[in-house]
């Protein structure tokens, strides 16, 4: 006998709720542990450049100072990361090596008895770089003789062999041939920082056992801690991280970059070790969502079928991959949008520039190209002479089509989206497209 | 940012003297929502401060027609003054509550732009600024006060202790347009006082924020006034003079180019607003 | 450097600590004295997320010298919590949902204090106004407008004191 349903369709007050409201919610930056260090980052102030010398001379002077972190201090210091989900190459320095790639990135990580001693001994630290060529620019960053980023030559991060994620079906040469119009654009966006309230940041203390304790917002805990273990080259089991209460994330938190040299700094030094970033350090060198760039051409019947889509995206990494290649791989499969497209043709590049690294943001990936892909509905609506809804139901996919990616649709819902959304709006649909359903097509003749 | 004395004040002759034995390297802070943020991030690494809270400069009195504004009080208390209504506009559209509660009226003259909203009203109605020193008070112009980009007439062991806002002649209007409605960053501030007799312009004030190194005063727009018959034709002339000859620059918040654009449209509004009679007193 | 003795009144008791020159009032609260309800989002004075009342009004710790509260009354968020139960305010937005994170949620909850406090009626442009120094990635702002429209239709319906100022 099915029970009563006593949560879903009610609002129930949240588990935490009394916790946030009162103050007594305990987030990482809050905790406070006897003999605590501070440790703050000494960042390239520019966006490339050769490092010839890093100076500690007066800032191990500054009273409070303990000691500073250099990448030789880091057991494996080149990670990236994916590579627990198998991506690779590993290519990002938790500390800077002999070059930096980006406007923030980490040199010298600098500890000291109290945050006011840790900040200043970092002014104090001299830098001698020599600073390289950057770019900015997806495709400048693709021409021969631009600026390297990377360290194997060019600045293509490659999938299995290829440039570019890629996603092939049918002919698009020969749907554009067959099509009355084409519609061509292109679409482009900034990168954006996700700005939690409460900025990334984590402590880490030692303890008897041997073990570390990391306390920590990160909103990926098992990545954190397993990456920790590799950067640091010990057992997992002497990590015991402890999170869930994230003050903001929106994919902000999911990189892992305060917890391996907090928790190398804590080994060092054998007291308790706070790394909580800046604002300043939060909208600089924290991943943000990337920039795109996505040239679109489709090729459209006069009766406002879509014949072939072509697609060339770019995204915009920044200085290290982080969870780009995942964000193009979402991406390839979904730009051809929620419409069956009997050829389709896509090829989705993560290019390396010298931005600021990005990563995980709220559907990244997909976001950009459900943009990029709507807009340009709206476009061959009107090039087609019908209006924004009608282009939708003439191309939407049923359930039983073939996505470009070889999956076939068995979750569609546009058409009963579109129809909720009308009586929502006050929209009068035609007597046919109320009669719609996204049910398996009779035949396949609808998809050309 | 290892600050190893802060001092505290009870009286100016304290604070002068404070600053005159320990000369420029004392940083000196009023509400401290400007350097605070700096020494935070450890930007600023000053040694010594002196802080102006407790020094008795927080005097807010009506005299003769005059107002007299301490360089501490707050810009909470700048907002509940009667006296000048513009002052009140220019506080209300300043940063948000718990900043106005610590923000001084002096130290908004220290702002670095875009911010400086409450300078910007206090130009278009000639206000002077006390700078006392050991040899005493002298009285500036506000616009003699600024030099530079974060560079003022003070001289070593000088303290901006208050300002002197005249009684003057006219109607006046002040418009800040920012990207929210509230607690924004400055696109374009804009004060203007326009005094009329038969509906010639006899004395024209135009001043900007947001729209050079420190707030500053579109002169050449004020002369196109002078002397005009207020309406569109003359609003928009003084507009396009105000937007040519002010100094905008590009920053997080705008653009050069926009702020150029939006000079000229918000110069023109607020003339406008005068020449329709909306507002004031 | 030598440290200072600063005295003030945190939350209705007396409290004296030994700092640095020009340490925070935020540092303060939340290193030595344990008062964590005051987050730390920005040092700067641009999220609000460690507003504290001196002496009735809203200010922000992270720019004030812990000196420059000497012989002041201070509360935190800590001070209008009950030991049991949960002040009205804190009830109505807990009811409307006006927090997400909960990291904004202790300066959110000073401001509307002190706002009930000035004006115990406030229109939902006042309290938007009052509000716009607190930054909120989380929510959208609206439920924290209800929350706090709430909360002043039961201390104003009730005749309830906030206390306070």
């Amino acid at each position: 006998m099915p029970q009563a349903l006593n949560v879903v369709g009610r609002s129930v007050v949240r588990s935490d709720g009394v916790g946030h409201v009162t103050g007594r919610t305990r987030f990482a930056g809050d905790l406070v542990f006897p003999g605590m260090l501070h440790l703050k980052m000494v960042r390239s102030p520019v966006h490339h450049a050769r490092i010839r010398g890093v100076d500690l001379g007066e800032a191990e002077r500054v009273p409070g100072f303990v000691r500073a972190l250099t990448w030789r201090d880091v057991p494996h210091n080149v990670y990236t990361i994916l590579s627990l989900i198998g991506v690779e190459p590993e290519e990002e320095f938790v500390l800077a090596q002999e070059r930096v790639r980006y406007k923030g990135e980490p040199i010298v990580a600098v500890i000291a008895e109290t945050e006011a001693a840790a900040l200043e001994a970092v002014a104090k630290v001299r830098l001698d770089l020599e600073e390289l060529p950057a770019v900015f620019d997806v495709e400048e960053a693709l021409r021969p003789g631009a600026p390297v980023v990377t360290d194997w030559g060019n600045n293509t991060f490659m999938f299995e062999g290829h440039p570019s994620r890629r996603v092939r079906l049918g002919n698009v040469e020969a749907g554009f041939a067959r099509s009355d119009y084409i519609v061509e654009a292109v679409y482009n966006s900034s990168p954006i920082e996700q700005a939690p309230t409460e900025t990334t940041g984590c402590v880490a203390v030692p303890e008897a056992n041997g073990r570390y304790t990391v306390y920590t917002n990160t909103q990926a805990l098992y990545f954190s801690l397993d990456n920790t273990a590799i950067i640091l080259q010990i057992p997992g089991k002497r990590l015991h991280f402890v999170g869930g209460t994230v003050g903001g994330g929106f994919g902000g938190k999911v990189d892992v970059i305060v917890e391996p040299i907090a928790t190398l700094a804590a080994m060092k030094t054998g007291r308790p070790v706070r790394y909580v970033f800046s604002r300043s350090e939060e909208m600089q060198v924290s991943s943000t969502r990337s920039a795109w760039r996505i040239y679109m051409k489709d090729g459209v019947t006069r009766d406002g079928h879509i014949l072939a889509r072509k697609v060339t995206s770019y995204a915009d990494s920044g200085a290290y991959s982080r969870q780009t290649p995942y964000a193009l791989t979402k991406h390839a499969a979904n730009v051809a949008g929620p419409y069956a497209i009997p050829n389709v043709s896509i090829d989705a590049y993560c290019v390396y520039t010298n931005r600021t690294p990005a990563s995980a943001m709220r559907g990244f990936g997909v976001t950009m190209g459900s943009f990029a892909v709507e807009v340009q509905m709206d476009r061959i609506a009107e090039r087609v002479g019908v209006d924004p809804w009608t282009i939708r139901f003439i191309n939407a996919y049923h359930n039983g089509d073939l996505r470009p990616h070889r999956k076939i649709a068995e979750d569609a819902t546009l058409i009963e989206t579109m129809q909720a959304a009308a009586a929502f709006v006050g929209h009068q649909l035609s007597d046919e497209q109320k009669a719609m359903t996204s049910a398996p097509r009779a035949s396949l003749e609808g998809v050309r | 940012m290892t600050v190893t004395d802060y001092f505290l004040p009870r009286s100016l002759s304290e604070a002068l003297d404070l600053l005159g034995a320990r000369g420029p390297s004392l940083m000196v802070m009023a509400g401290g929502t400007v350097a605070m943020p700096l020494v935070n991030d450890g930007i600023s690494l000053p040694t010594q401060v002196m802080g102006l809270r407790h020094a008795g400069l927080d005097e807010l009195r009506e005299e003769d027609g005059e107002l007299y504004i301490g360089a501490t009080v707050t810009l909470t208390r700048l907002l509940r003054q009667q006296a000048l209504p513009v002052l009140s506009e220019a506080a209300r559209n300043t940063a948000s509550w718990s900043v106005r509660n610590m923000a001084t009226v002096g130290g908004n003259l220290f702002t670095p732009p875009p911010g400086g909203d409450i300078a910007v009203a206090l130009l278009a109605l000639d206000t002077s600024v006390a700078l006392t020193g050991p040899a005493g008070t002298r009285l500036i112009p506000l616009g003699a006060f600024y030099t530079g980009f974060m560079t003022n007439a003070l001289q070593d062991g000088e303290l901006l202790t208050g300002l002197r806002v005249p009684r003057v002649a006219g109607d006046t209007a002040f418009i800040k347009f920012g990207r929210k409605a509230s607690n924004t960053p400055s696109v374009v501030t804009v004060a203007v006082r326009v005094a009329r007799h038969d509906g010639t312009v006899t004395d024209a004030r135009i001043a900007l924020g947001a729209a050079g190194p420190h707030p500053l005063r579109a002169s050449a727009a004020e002369r196109v006034l002078a002397g005009s018959a207020l309406g569109p034709e003359a609003i928009e002339a003084a507009a396009a003079v105000a937007a040519e000859e002010s100094q905008p620059f590009s920053d997080g918040v705008a653009s050069e180019w926009y702020r150029r654009k939006m000079i000229r449209l918000f110069v023109a509004r607020a003339l406008d607003r005068i020449w329709q009679g909306g507002e004031d007193r | 450097m030598a440290s200072v003795i600063v005295n003030f009144e945190l939350c209705g008791r007396d409290v004296e600590v030994l700092v640095q020159p020009m340490t925070t009032l935020q540092s303060v609260l939340r290193s030595q004295l344990g008062y964590t309800a005051t987050k730390e989002g920005c040092r700067q004075g641009g999220c609000g997320s460690c507003t504290v009342l001196v002496d009735g009004e809203p200010m922000l710790s992270c720019l004030l010298p812990v000196e420059d509260v000497a012989g002041r009354r201070v509360v935190t968020l800590e001070g209008i919590t009950p030991i049991d139960g949960l002040h009205p305010i804190q009830e109505a937005f807990l009811e409307s949902n006006g927090f997400q994170c909960g990291y904004c949620t202790p300066g959110m909850v000073m401001v509307a204090k002190a706002l009930l406090d000035h004006d115990p009626r406030p229109s939902r442009e006042a309290i938007a106004g009052a509000i716009s120094g607190n930054l909120c990635r989380c929510t959208g702002y609206q439920p924290i407008i209800d929350a706090i429209e709430k909360a002043a239709d039961r201390l104003s319906g009730s005749g309830e004191q906030t206390g306070g100022r």
